[in-house]
């Protein structure tokens, strides 16, 4: 049994030419007195001298498969395509740069797509954390959806809804400013939060108790980084910083966290108790929502199920003539679909990723059909290795096998080139998306492994079909010389070409439409005149200090109403260019008494003096701007004209001196309506000018300084000497409001970068492949060329009849393209308030872009062929 | 590299072949040197020393007549070549000028 075994063993291994012999000599052997009295008894003997013959100068050649030569096979196979790689160096070129582009941009992109993707999911139980927010719904019309809540509202849930299992409360505070040492710092991201919210989001705790965080008032936590900033490297736990404004008392840092990673939502850098702002939420109660609360529910709670409980609750507890009413969303979702207003930051759209995410698969696609438009093409060059290797046996596996060893070779230079090229390109990436995506594609597994994946995707998807067609040609055509052009494939490579063409159509139109769409918004008149107009946040100051304030702030006023760099100086609550949920809002129905019936929906309220008019530039359509002196304008509001529209008043000079009343009950104040402002946009043109009221307040919150002359850098430093002069500890924070409004469209610049960039390069690739396939068809044309030129033809004619096969192919690209391009782009225009007209004539501009790359590429290959003298071309038959 | 590649076990082997003159095959290398070394070698030891040896050229072999004791397999017979002569002379060479080069002194027990 083992004597069998060990003999196997050796057959098994042994080389063949020294099976006999030592096969011999180890019988001689085991017949002998050693290896019959060996101790483990003569076969034992065997096995181990068996065991010391396994060596490699007595191996036979090791592969997985014996008798078989398919590892010479696919070293020989590797060898032809390199061979195959040389001989054409401009097809290959093309190939590995296409692939490259393609492959490069497809993962970059899908780096960002990622990323924007993982927003908020980094919490140990994120699929859990939901965050409440208000709906308003108007006769069964959803109107505004708010992502704010009411501050007692979690605490209710949590006691009525067994899927609650807990809550956290928050106030997003802007900015606050703290003293550090001497200096005043204004801090943006500051959040006020109750105990619960750091065990909510699990953000590391670095220092600090972590069950008495944020439960005493006054008490704050800080981010790793804030910490430093204010206390260096000394331990800052039981330290004090004082917090001016409001509170103007100093606060206990009792905790370090980690800082907040950039894929959140809702960023902070400083946390502070929510206790310290009590008196603030006992005031809002069940009256206003100002605060963000997010709720852990049950794992699978089902939200939608959740939804009717929910309305019962807020009428009892909001009230039975309340428009509003909770609505409960995943914070997994917020980022990319959330666009509610008051959102804490701007944030993703879906549409744009998704977008993109296409662009980088068309890419990717446009890259491989080069390669199976090109490889097909050019089958007829190998048709006779293909016959040949046939004749001699060859199988069609082998073959198919062979042809998928060529693809394996040239996309894989593809991946190599690619990941330069993404290394390379890294750094303009993360410039372009505006975050930092990636430090580097090298060491990041997770890309490796896509490149890996991709690199063998593309290996199958695009070599497979030219594999199956090499392979399938007949011996007895190719080598009989009959065959001489391939029908193989004509029809896939026009529809290839045609998918190329409308990608590109498509790309190029989009790109036009998005970059219009941009340059529209920033150049639209906005009603307001905001050239050399700066905004400066007033100075904090103590509640019980007002008058005194209000003398010192008027004498300071005038103080730069005199300064020659200024024209006008006004106030107003909110600036202009601030985002969409920067502004004060009423939902308890509007009217103007005895004119109209009261009339639901939000309503907006904003507070200027009687200067800004003139500051800021807006114009009086009726009645008359407040006036200083008047004591009567106490009581008095301009609206704008949306307002009255909204109130379906179309005759503006009616309503002057008609009064205005919020809320149902006849009781509540009424205000005087003096006049109407003229629309202006204070904000995105995402959205539209909001019904807006605007009441008279001596300090609104903001300054409007229009400047004057041509020096506005020495006039805002003139403005800052007397700020220092005035408000010493007040930090001198000032802003120009069209660059306010240009910040307001970072995200579409960035998507219309994003998408002018990865269009020039799909683009790119996509003319790669058209110019290799328009040379290689050329040149196989060759002699047929020269035959029509013996006969008369012009090179204009030759060239014009080459391009007319791709002028069909372009017209079906078009009846393809431009109605996707109308579906699309008409859809992603409908989401602006104000947008241009649908550009007919970027589709035009678009098909003629394409159609003079088609030209080029095609007639210069042609040209070149054409142009040669007949008389060498078909010389030989 | 070298010129002559010899391991210590491949020189007894190539010695012994040498010795046995026309009648080295597997076994009889395997006695002689088992005799001469006065210690065990394995059939392994063995064939890898001789294949190597036959790929560098020291030896050559032919098969022999068969035997009834073996199965009926055939011998195969190594010879000793001109290549593995020279080398063998190189390593005496290389040894013997070793032992000229020792100092008298130092072989004074």
């Amino acid at each position: 049994m083992l004597k069998k075994l060990a003999e196997r063993f050796f057959r098994w291994y042994c080389h063949p030419d020294f099976y006999e012999d030592i096969k011999g000599d180890l019988d001689e052997l085991y017949l002998r007195e050693d290896a019959q009295t060996h101790r483990l008894g003569p076969d034992a003997w065997l096995m181990i001298e068996v065991i010391k013959l396994f060596r490699p100068a007595l191996m036979r050649r090791f592969i997985l498969f014996p008798y078989s030569n398919h590892l010479d096979m696919f070293i020989n196979y590797l060898k032809i395509g390199f061979r195959n790689l040389m001989k054409h160096k401009a097809y290959s070129a093309i190939h590995i740069f296409g692939l490259a582009l393609g492959l490069a941009s497809f993962l970059l992109i899908n780096e960002y797509t990622s990323f924007e993707k993982s927003y908020d999911r980094h919490y140990a139980d994120s699929d859990q954390l939901y965050r409440l927010t208000t709906d308003n719904i108007i006769n069964g019309k959803l109107t505004v959806r708010d992502a704010m809540s009411f501050a007692p509202s979690g605490k209710m849930l949590m006691d009525e809804l067994p899927e609650v299992l807990s809550y956290t409360v928050t106030h997003k505070r802007g900015s606050t400013v703290f003293r550090k040492e001497t200096n005043l710092v204004d801090e943006k991201m500051v959040l006020a939060a109750d105990s619960n919210f750091l065990r909510l989001f699990n953000y590391p705790i670095l220092a600090g108790n972590k069950d008495q965080l944020l439960v005493e008032p006054y008490t704050l936590v800080l981010t790793e980084s804030k910490a430093r900033k204010y206390f260096g490297s000394a331990d800052p736990i039981g330290k004090s910083i004082e917090v001016l404004g409001s509170f103007n008392r100093p606060f206990k840092v009792v905790g370090v966290v980690a800082d907040v990673p950039e894929n959140t939502h809702y960023k902070f850098d400083i946390l502070m108790s929510l206790k310290s702002i009590q008196d603030r939420i006992e005031r809002d109660n069940w009256n206003g929502f100002n605060y963000y609360t997010y709720l852990k529910l049950t794992p699978g709670a089902d939200v939608v199920a959740m939804q009717p409980k929910l309305e019962p609750l807020a009428k009892q507890y909001i009230g039975e003539e309340s428009n509003l009413y909770f609505n409960i969303q995943p914070i997994e979702d917020i980022h990319l679909y959330s666009d509610f207003t008051y959102e804490p930051e701007i944030h993703g759209s879906a549409k744009a990723v998704n977008f993109l995410s296409i662009i980088s698969l068309f890419i990717l696609l446009i890259a491989w059909v080069n390669y199976v438009n090109l490889s097909t093409a050019k089958a007829v060059e190998r048709a006779q290795e293909v016959g040949l290797r046939k004749v001699v046996g060859a199988r069609k596996q082998q073959l198919i096998g062979q042809f998928l060893v060529e693809s394996l070779l040239i996309n894989f230079f593809g991946a190599l080139a690619a990941l330069m090229l993404a290394q390379v390109l890294l750094p303009q990436f993360n410039f372009l998306v505006g975050k930092t995506v990636l430090t580097s594609v090298l060491t990041n597994t997770a890309f490796l492994m896509k490149l890996a994946l991709f690199f063998l995707l593309g290996t199958l998807i695009s070599g497979f079909y030219p594999a199956f067609v090499l392979s399938s040609f007949k011996p007895i055509g190719v080598l009989k010389g009959s065959f001489s052009r391939s029908k193989h494939g004509t029809l896939l490579r026009q529809v290839l070409v045609v998918v190329q063409f409308a990608a590109s159509l498509i790309l190029i139109a989009n790109t036009i439409i998005v970059y219009r769409q941009v340059q529209y918004m920033t150049g639209r008149d906005k009603g307001i005149d905001i050239e050399q107009v700066i905004g400066l946040e007033n100075p904090s100051f103590q509640r019980d200090q007002v008058d005194q304030f209000r003398s010192k702030y008027k004498a300071f006023n005038e103080e730069l109403d005199r300064l020659s760099g200024v024209e006008k100086v006004g106030g107003i609550m909110n600036l202009p260019g601030g985002g969409s949920s920067d502004i004060s809002s009423n939902a308890g129905g509007v009217r103007i008494v005895g004119v109209t019936d009261i009339i639901d929906g939000t309503v907006y309220i904003n507070a200027v003096d009687e200067d800004l008019q003139e500051a800021l530039g807006v114009s009086l359509v009726a009645g008359r701007n407040f006036i200083e002196e008047m004591a009567s304008d106490s009581n008095a509001v301009i609206v704008n004209e949306t307002f009255l529209k909204y109130l379906n008043i179309n005759d503006f000079e009616s309503v002057i001196e008609e009064k205005v009343q919020f809320g149902r009950d006849p009781e509540n104040d009424m205000f005087r309506i003096v006049g109407v402002f003229k629309d202006y946009n204070r904000t995105t043109l995402k959205n539209s000018v909001e019904p807006t009221l605007f009441y008279r307040s001596r300090i609104p919150g903001n300054m409007v300084v229009r400047l004057q002359g041509d020096d506005p850098k020495a006039a805002i430093q003139t403005i800052e000497n007397k700020w220092a002069e005035f408000f010493p500890d007040s930090p001198f924070a000032y802003s120009f409001l069209d660059n306010r409004f240009e910040k307001l469209y970072v995200e579409d610049k960035k998507f219309g970068m994003l998408f002018g960039n990865f269009s020039i390069l799909a683009i790119i690739v996509a003319s790669l492949g058209l110019l290799g396939l328009a040379s290689f068809l050329a040149i196989q044309r060759t002699k047929e060329v020269g035959v029509r030129k013996v006969l008369g033809a012009t090179t204009g004619s030759i060239i014009m009849l080459f391009f007319k096969d791709f002028i069909y192919l372009l017209l079906v690209a078009m009846v393809i393209g431009l109605p996707l391009i109308y579906v699309s782009m008409n859809g992603w225009l409908s989401n602006y308030a104000y947008r241009i007209d649908f550009p007919w004539w970027a589709m035009i501009v678009a098909c003629l872009v394409i159609g003079l790359f088609a030209f080029a590429t095609v007639g210069f290959q042609t040209y070149r062929v054409a142009i040669l003298n007949p008389a060498k071309t078909i010389r030989y038959e | 590299m070298k010129k002559y590649p010899l391991g210590e076990f491949e020189e007894i082997v190539l010695l012994t072949v040498g010795v046995l003159y026309d009648e080295a095959y597997g076994v009889a290398v395997k006695d002689e040197l088992e005799k001469r070394l006065e210690r065990k070698v394995s059939v392994g030891a063995l064939q890898s020393a001789l294949r190597r040896m036959e790929e560098k050229g020291y030896l050559n072999s032919r098969y022999g007549e068969t035997t009834n004791a073996r199965g009926g397999k055939r011998k195969r017979y190594f010879t000793m070549t001109a290549h593995g002569k020279a080398a063998l002379a190189h390593a005496k060479n290389l040894r013997q000028r070793l032992w000229d080069d020792i100092p008298d002194i130092a072989l004074d027990f």
